[in-house]
């Protein structure tokens, strides 16, 4: 379904992705790991169309969709939520799910969506009226996922769901992310927390410096020493707390 | 009392002019960062397609008045398009390259003034609307033309308020204005909301323009002494506030008008900035101005 290859970017002269590939297929949810500053977001932020890649390419659904404006990739149906729960506090959880759903013409399709929106987070249906600026943390990430499913994408992708968020919190954040996948949704996961996303995924990327690192089925990199080495930056201190800290 | 009241009336009406012309520039502030100071001259032009319109095409004023403010915010995209939209670029995306910016609206100023001069020529042109008779409420004769301006001045509020509360297009431009990143990946094409807000930021310009006309004539230089004064109002009610810009306007209209009334209409110009320093002493982000956000 999403086919990056030798992905080259960065911002301004900055270079930062540095030839990755990899490849998602329909239904399939992959997990995309590494540490800070390794080219994680950089990589979605390309595919999503935020910045422009360098060379290389981007093909979502056969067709090249690299150096596309990032709301013409929506309307092909490939979304991404950002890192950060960013959503627009000033206006209310149902204007902030009702605007990723900007590219539908169709309101009865809208409400559709909406109404599909709040069986997965059923809170949020309870605070629709209230100000997404006084949601909690977990609530916020919910609004953001729940604004990228609005447009009813055939794919998304998710910057780091769990990041800084309370255990019991990524908990049901990673059930609704497994229900949403049920359904038939492609997912492309970004994430610090290497456990969780590989238990969730089929397959498994790790990023370095720009490039994928390591490859595999998702139940083969949660046995790989090297998973974690990478993951932790690859010193040998690391590597033994890893090991010692480790499943 | 009421020559007190009358002075209000007056304050009230030169107030929503800097009102409108404050909205556009907070509106613009807001929604693309950037600082116009080319905005007094938006209101000339718009005055002046006002005053033409007016003259050689025989339609009645309010035809008029939405003709001028359609023509004046197209105007108004098309600088945006061809002059500012490279700066943002450069910019890296969309937030403003620093003095750049601020350097091109003082030129964008300085260009159109010359534009309209060899268009229009140096005299200040009457804009003679038969408005009627004054309305009279008790011992007051309220001229019609500020009737008018307070009218027209609170529905485009009104219609303002209303396109960005409750429409999708509303929802876009207010999405954009908060987080364009974000905005682009909700699937909002966010180079026409761009367009979007600042030609409306420039029609309102314009009302403000066709607005003023009929009580001052309608000349080059008109633009000038009307952009310090909206800009005061900005700042006065937070800059960037939408609210803000409007309360600031009719604070500063109605200071100016009984400062000239009461005390010297000689220093009539210098009451805002009585009022600006003031504010800025006590709140500094303005009456209803958020503090300025600190990144972490």
């Amino acid at each position: 379904m999403l086919e990056i290859k030798g992905l080259v970017g960065g911002y301004g002269s900055v270079q930062v992705l540095n030839g990755a590939s990899l490849k998602v297929s329909r239904g399939q949810i992959v997990a995309l790991l590494g540490g800070n500053g390794t080219g994680k977001s950089t990589l979605l932020k390309a595919v999503s169309g935020l910045i422009k890649p360098w060379s290389g390419s981007i093909t979502f659904d056969g067709e090249r969709i690299d150096g596309l404006r990032p709301d013409l990739i929506v309307r092909r149906g490939l979304v991404q939520v950002t890192q950060g729960k960013e959503v627009f506090p000033g206006m209310t959880v149902e204007e902030n799910l009702k605007l990723g759903a900007f590219v539908v013409r169709d309101r009865a399709k809208t409400s559709r969506a909406l109404d599909r929106v709040y069986t997965y987070f059923p809170i949020l249906k309870e605070r629709r009226q209230q100000l997404s600026g006084t949601l909690s943390g977990g609530q916020l990430q919910m609004v953001c996922i729940g604004r990228g499913l609005m447009s009813s994408p055939r794919m998304i992708m998710l910057d780091e769901p769990s990041s800084a968020l309370a255990p019991q919190v990524v908990l049901d954040i990673f059930r609704t992310i497994h229900r949403i996948t049920q359904d038939g949704m492609t997912v492309l996961m970004v994430e610090q927390n290497v456990r969780m996303a590989l238990l969730l995924a089929e397959y498994g990327y790790v990023i370095k410096d720009g490039a994928i690192h390591i490859e595999g089925p998702a139940e083969q990199l949660i046995h790989d020493d090297n998973v974690r080495l990478s993951y932790l930056g690859g010193t040998v201190a690391n590597r033994e707390a890893s090991l010692g800290t480790g499943a | 009392m009421d020559y007190f009241i009358d002075l209000v009336i007056i304050g009230l009406s030169i107030g929503m002019v800097y009102a409108l012309v404050a909205l556009g520039i907070s509106l613009i502030f807001s929604g693309l960062d950037i600082v116009h100071f080319a905005h007094g001259e938006i209101y000339m032009i718009g005055a002046f397609i006002g005053l033409m319109l007016f003259r050689h095409l025989g339609i009645g004023y309010v035809p008029t008045l939405l003709l001028a403010v359609v023509l004046t915010g197209i105007v108004g995209v098309l600088i945006e398009r061809l002059f500012y939209r490279r700066l943002t670029r450069a910019g890296g995306g969309y937030t403003v390259a620093g003095m750049g910016m601020i350097i091109a609206g003082f030129g964008m100023s300085i260009v159109l003034q010359n534009v309209a001069y060899l268009i229009w020529g140096p005299k200040a042109l009457p804009f003679p609307v038969p408005y009627g008779r004054p309305v009279e409420i008790g011992n007051l004769a309220l001229p019609m033309s500020y009737v008018w301006i307070i009218a027209t001045a609170l529905i485009l509020m009104f219609v303002l308020n209303l396109l960005l509360k409750k429409t999708m297009i509303g929802l876009a431009i207010r999405a954009v204005a908060h987080n364009k990143d974000i905005a682009y990946l909700s699937g909002v094409n966010v180079p026409l909301m761009i367009s979007l807000i600042f030609g409306i930021g420039c029609a309102l310009g314009a009302a403000a323009g066709v607005l003023i006309g009929p009580i001052n004539y309608v000349q080059v230089l008109m633009g000038i002494s009307v952009l310090i004064k909206a800009f005061a109002a900005a700042v006065v009610g937070g800059f960037g506030s939408l609210p803000g810009a409007v309360l600031g306007g009719l604070l500063v209209g109605v200071i100016e008008s009984l400062g000239a009334g009461y005390v010297s209409g000689t220093y009539k110009d210098t009451y805002a900035f009585v009022l600006l320093i003031f504010v800025l002493m006590v709140k500094p982000s303005g009456i209803l101005g958020v503090e300025a956000k600190v990144k972490a």
